[in-house]
């Protein structure tokens, strides 16, 4: 049963985990973020569902197109509920990304249907039977192809030309500026690369829990607490912290009951912050005299 | 104008059930008196204080509870049982703020999830107390006539209250922390107690709209209380505009009429709604009733001072001044990852007179202002204020016994007036009863007048009378400075410290600000403490001066001697002399 | 005139609802529908909408009622939430005049506005939620009607299937977090014990839970010989995947909540031999009426066959209780609410109906047109709907 757990444990935590490292993202570059995080994890899943199941493509073809699509309702957040408010002192950011959300499900719904879809995958038609217990193939697959991804994204922050001046613009946005990257458009890369991360989490689930409108929704509200919690400004911090939230999940839920994993989960959120206010490895804003 | 706009409002309400028995409209209208209570509350956490709660569905819910049970439990009659609901609700308040104000912004939002889904799964998990996910019903109720005539007077108080906060010293202090918490503890306001106790205000009015709710449903469950119903309150906030007294109410309205007039669009109904709230952020981004704000301030003309608010400045008294060393400082050392900013600082201030601190860029001189008024913590050494040890108390408590600062930029709140910037620092820590706060009592009001008008001659005094009633984000560079001694001077210390003064002023002002410092010192003001680049400023007015160079006393004294010492002039044009 | 200085002083006050209508003599008889038709449970509320929309255009096609009033549908949604939903039906009794209103899947909602049908005397049907206690509600004169199942008798018949066709003794219950799985709680518990039996254990998911498996294995390890499950499609197919998942071949007796076509779509072959109850199928033979529905269903709604008939339970459930309620109205000539729920109390025309002939469906104590007798249990089979056993 225990081995059974924390498969389905690492699977869940790491998909929190790259949806996280969205908000991480965002907020470094431009200390906002999308607060309807979640939806961009459904948008990539009824995209992929589009294509591969309505529409036929085959799946590669599909996983392709939906990865630009992504990144582009990424920038197009930014774009309509991010940018108009930048410097404002009022979080009006917050409003703005949550009424894109509300009107992102109800597009969802109109175009996608009200109702849970199955997502075919051939890795989710027999389980791999351990002992008394099991898993899907998918749960193996969907840690790896997610910390896989979030080593990439760390490959791009530290080794590439641009990833460093984003880093740079996260550092000190106004001197950026002055050393001539275009500090908007950073912003606006950060946005389509959180939502490329959100959506690809979408994708890589949809075999596993259905596509529906509102499937993105909880993994976007835990993922904002493992944000939180590993410490928005590191994403090591996150990373971990997504790994151990699923695990918590998974062995609460195995050891104790549903209704008590959402207490003990996000009691321990609280209990985090009263003790590391920053989060597990975060570091707090320097305090400016 | 606001006036006649509030009028219109009392009006409207007490003509809505004359004028229709239609038990929608007075449901709605019901359901708009809830959502502004709420949205109030969270407006003295968010508006005044600054900090964002999406958890407050979770006190809603314990109001509603509290009263439901007490009702249903212990049969208790409905005007005892909704303060029971309240009464929880600001319980778990305090404390879920005493825990989580600790953090700020996103994290902030995080406790308050937390907290909010916390409740939700707990009223669902604890089904002999709570129904579990079926609810309590049965609860007594009032028919929708009455539930009306008593919410509408419940959000009246509500509204009514608030506007008195905000017009108090606790408003005034819980703007100030919002604004700039570093210069609110410098005038002795501890920032997270007045964060705590927004939190618990706030919490207090989402319990009485939550039990409001219950006997107005007269059935409740876990399904009304979920983080949507919190940003649904978040939204209405925001949307009527942060901060401001009618602000809840407009955004009750809109957010309780806005999805009803959309009700018959079926499919798009949501498609619209978003649409309709992002529009309105990108027209109203401070909120609706800051942009009608901002609209009449175009047009009202300049708010002259009337003769009689005029007064004349009373000279600042120095606290016990005779200790012949008013702060003494010891071996003082701190350091920043590994970086030595000062070490072994020794200087004495003398009770009176005007101490000069100078020494080139980075030498350690602000830091060590930080670290006397206790916003950093040294490593090593000791900060004794007449005789007593300070080193490590918190900024706030440091201020209570009589130390003031400036800061090098200079710090007014600025979404307060001027005057009012200088009556945070006339009240001090002394914010007076919260209750009377609350109540605008007799005692609050003359304690107002009487803050006013000492602030008024404080700032007659340095010339800025004349835009006493401006909001202080208007004022130029220099006035801005102004604004922060006068501030500074208004908690009447016996210690004040000037972080650069002089910088980015003219010559004149210089001129004028020489003029004040050598004014004060021979009225018997505190004892000054000046950090300055100005070397002329410096020589003319200091009576002491000590030299820091990389985080070392290198010369004090008289300042003609200082002038003279060759290890100063070494710091100063980096060849010895 | 002071219906009109209402009006204005409401347009003030709200400004610009649209306010009014005024009375002429083909003016259409309105029914209203509360459900959630956004959000995780839209396809309950389409499903519901469908059966309404499709009975409602049969009536009209034949003159309407009350000689020649046509029967007009008020949807709004409410989004699952009681509060919304006391609002909504004080708007659709006060604003939109309607005769009679409709309502969704969920429980909290319909007990929620109980007391206002009674407060404002009109007659409710409840399309899904089958929470025991809203149609036994305490109320007098009662205004909730409902043709639905009832959880009280749903937990009769399933507890009858296990017990006595199974043959099991040993119940297993898996059920949704929410008051509709507390309702089953208390019924099962009820129905089991009267058989001297106790559930060996009783376990609870939320919904949009991704993975089952540990409430599974505890059944498992507790030693159930049948798992009772309380859950909709998506949660229930989550339920079947995961049983898959640590390889428990057990009997699996089911509410009716994965009724949905989509069941067998979300499962794949893995759904096979799951028992559920069932009011009404679109599988198999069909009476006349139900293949005139699944006509309309297609031609109006793009349904390719019953696999694709996504919440059949809502749909035949609300197609029904329409016509009864347009039979009360014509009963008592009125459009009125509480004539029209004295006639649904005393309905004198037999109505023969999608799930079966209606003689006199509610007297003054029983408010459930449908009672145990008039379930079915049946069972997917290679994604689709089989019957079981004769009722």
């Amino acid at each position: 049963m225990l081995v059974q757990l924390l498969v389905t444990g690492l699977a869940l935590g790491s998909m929190y985990g790259l949806v996280a490292l969205g908000y991480h993202i965002t907020w470094a570059t431009s200390r906002t973020m999308n607060f309807s995080q979640g939806h961009a994890v459904m948008v990539g899943a009824v995209i992929a569902w589009g294509l591969a199941v309505a529409a036929g493509w085959p799946l590669p073809a599909a996983l392709l197109a939906t990865l630009p699509a992504l990144a582009a309702f990424g920038a197009l957040i930014e774009r309509v509920a991010v940018r108009p408010f930048f410097r404002a002192s009022s979080p009006a950011w917050l409003l703005s990304t949550i009424a894109c959300g509300i009107i992102a499900e109800n597009v969802a719904q109109l175009l996608f249907g009200k109702d849970a879809r199955a997502f075919p995958s051939s890795l989710t038609q027999r389980p791999i039977l351990v002992g008394g217990a099991g898993f899907y193939p998918q749960e193996l697959l969907i840690p790896m192809v997610g910390l896989g991804l979030m080593a990439l994204v760390q490959l791009f922050y530290h080794r590439t030309g641009y990833g460093r001046q984003l880093k740079a613009v996260a550092w000190n946005a106004e001197a950026a500026g002055l050393m001539g990257i275009n500090v908007p458009r950073a912003v606006m890369a950060a946005y389509a690369l959180s939502a490329l991360l959100a959506g690809v989490a979408g994708v890589l689930l949809a075999p596993l829990l259905n596509v529906a409108p509102t499937m993105g929704t909880i993994i976007g509200l835990k993922a904002f607490a493992v944000a939180i919690i590993g410490g928005l400004t590191s994403a090591p911090g996150i990373v971990l912290a997504g790994l151990g939230y699923g695990l918590l999940e998974a062995v609460v839920a195995g050891y104790v009951s549903t209704g008590a994993r959402e207490i003990v989960g996000f009691g321990l959120v609280i209990l985090v912050l009263v003790v590391r206010p920053w989060g597990l490895l975060g570091a707090p804003p320097a305090r400016r005299v | 104008m606001a006036r006649a706009g509030w009028g219109a409002v009392a009006a409207a309400a007490l003509l809505l059930p004359l004028a229709t028995s239609n038990t929608y409209y007075l449901y709605l209208a019901c359901s708009v008196g809830l959502l502004a209570i709420v949205a109030a509350g969270l407006n003295v956490l968010a508006g005044f204080a600054g900090q964002i709660s999406l958890g407050h569905a979770g006190f809603y819910a314990l109001g509603a509870y509290g009263a439901a049970l007490a009702a249903t439990g212990l049969g208790w009659p409905l005007w005892a049982s909704v303060p029971v609901g309240m009464v929880a609700a600001a319980i778990v308040g305090a404390a879920v703020g005493a825990a989580a104000l600790r953090v700020s912004g996103p994290y902030l939002a995080m406790v308050t999830i937390a907290f909010g889904i916390i409740v939700e799964h707990v009223l669902m998990e604890w089904v002999s107390l709570t129904g579990g996910p079926g609810g309590i019903f049965n609860i007594p109720k009032l028919a929708v006539g009455g539930s009306y005539w008593l919410i509408a007077a419940a959000t009246a108080v509500t509204l009514w209250l608030t506007a008195n906060l905000r017009a108090s010293a606790w408003g005034r202090a819980l703007l100030a922390v919002k604004s700039s918490e570093v210069a609110a503890e410098a005038l002795g306001i501890s920032a997270y107690l007045a964060r705590t106790t927004a939190f618990t205000i706030s919490a207090a009015l989402a319990g009485l709209a939550g039990g409001l709710f219950a006997i107005l449903n007269g059935y409740i469950s876990p399904d009304s209380f979920t983080l949507q119903t919190s940003i649904v309150f978040l939204l209405a906030l925001l949307f009527g505009g942060l901060g401001s007294v009618a602000g809840p109410l407009v955004g009750g309205v809109a957010l309780t009429l806005l999805p009803e007039l959309l009700t018959g669009l079926a499919d798009y109904r949501l498609i619209l709604y978003g649409s309709l709230l992002l529009i309105s952020i990108y027209g109203l981004p401070t909120g609706v009733v800051g942009a009608v704000r901002s609209r009449a301030r175009r047009h009202a003309p300049h708010p002259a001072l009337s003769p009689e608010t005029r007064g004349r400045e009373a000279p600042p008294q120095g606290k016990g001044g005779d200790a012949a060393a008013l702060l003494e400082v010891e071996g003082l050392g701190v350091s920043f990852g590994g970086v030595v900013a000062l070490s072994g600082v020794t200087l004495t201030v003398p009770s009176n007179g005007i101490t000069a601190v100078i020494g080139p860029n980075g030498a350690g001189k602000t830091t060590l202002i930080n670290l006397i008024t206790g916003y950093y913590r040294p490593d090593a050494g000791q900060i004794r204020l007449a005789g007593e040890p300070i080193a490590g108390h918190p900024p706030y408590a440091v201020a209570r016994r009589g130390v003031a600062r400036t800061f090098q930029t200079a710090q007014p709140f600025d979404d307060l007036s001027v005057v009012e910037n200088v009556m945070i620092g006339v009240a001090g820590a002394r914010l007076g009863h919260l209750g009377g706060a609350l109540l605008h009592g007799p005692g609050t009001s003359r304690r107002e007048r009487a803050l006013r008008a000492r602030a008024l001659a404080l700032l007659d005094a340095v010339g800025l009378a004349p835009r006493a009633e401006e909001p202080a984000a208007s004022l130029p560079a220099g006035l801005r400075r102004g604004l922060e001694i006068a501030r500074a001077l208004a908690t009447e210390p016996r210690l004040l410290l000037l972080d650069e003064p002089a910088a980015g002023l003219s010559p004149t002002e210089i001129a004028d600000l020489a003029a004040r410092l050598t004014a004060l010192r021979s009225r018997g003001g505190p004892a000054i403490v000046l950090v300055e680049h100005h070397m002329d400023l410096v020589m003319a007015i200091s009576d002491r001066i000590s030299v820091l160079d990389y985080g070392r006393v290198i010369a004090a004294g008289a300042p003609a001697a200082v002038r003279e010492n060759p290890m100063v002039i070494e710091a100063y044009l980096g060849v010895p002399a | 005139m002071r219906r009109r200085l209402s009006a204005l002083v409401t347009v003030c006050l709200l400004a610009g609802a649209a306010v009014g209508v005024t009375a002429q003599s083909r003016e259409p008889v309105k029914i209203g529908l509360t459900a959630a038709v956004s959000g995780g449970s839209a396809a309950s509320g389409e499903a519901i909408k469908r059966g309404l929309e499709i009975a409602i255009a049969e009536i009209n096609a034949k003159g309407g009622v009350l000689g020649g009033r046509p029967l007009q549908l008020v949807v709004r949604d409410d989004e699952g939430q009681p509060a919304k939903g006391v609002t909504i039906a004080r708007e659709l009794v006060e604003r939109e005049k309607v005769t009679a209103v409709f309502g969704g899947l969920h429980t909290p909602v319909a007990l929620a506005q109980v007391a206002v049908w009674h407060e404002l005397k009109t007659p409710y049907m409840g399309a899904w939620a089958a929470g025991t206690n809203i149609t036994r509600n305490g109320q007098n004169p009662n205004y909730v009607f409902r043709v639905s199942a009832n959880d009280d008798d749903a937990d009769k018949f399933l507890t009858r299937y296990a017990t006595e066709v199974l043959r099991k003794g040993k119940p297993g219950l898996l059920l949704e977090n929410t008051s509709w799985g507390q309702s089953n709680e208390a019924g099962l518990t009820k129905w089991l014990g009267q058989k001297g039996i106790k559930a060996v254990g009783i376990e609870k998911f939320n919904w949009g839970d991704p993975d089952m498996s540990p409430q599974l294995l505890r059944l498992k390890n507790a030693g159930a010989d049948h798992v009772v499950l309380v859950a909709n499609a998506p949660e229930g197919a989550q339920v079947v995947k995961s049983r898959a998942k640590i390889g428990w071949e057990v009997p699996m007796v089911s509410h009716w909540g994965i009724s949905g076509g989509r069941f067998a779509e979300l499962t794949g072959d893995l759904s096979d031999g799951v028992a559920f109850l069932q009011t009404y199928s679109f599988f198999g033979k069909q009476s006349e009426r139900g293949e005139a529905v699944l006509k309309a269903l297609k031609e109006r709604y793009g349904v390719k066959g019953p696999e694709d008939v996504v919440a059949p339970v809502g749909t035949a459930n609300a197609y029904d209780g329409l016509h009864l309620v347009a039979l009360a109205i014509d009963q008592a000539g009125s459009p009125e609410g509480a004539k029209v729920r004295d006639a649904l109390e005393n309905l004198k025309t037999e109505y023969k109906g999608l799930i079966k002939t209606y003689r006199r469906p509610f007297t003054a104590d029983q408010h459930d047109a449908l009672t145990d007798a008039d379930y079915i249990m049946v069972v997917w089979r290679a994604g689709r709907i089989v019957p079981l056993a004769a009722k």
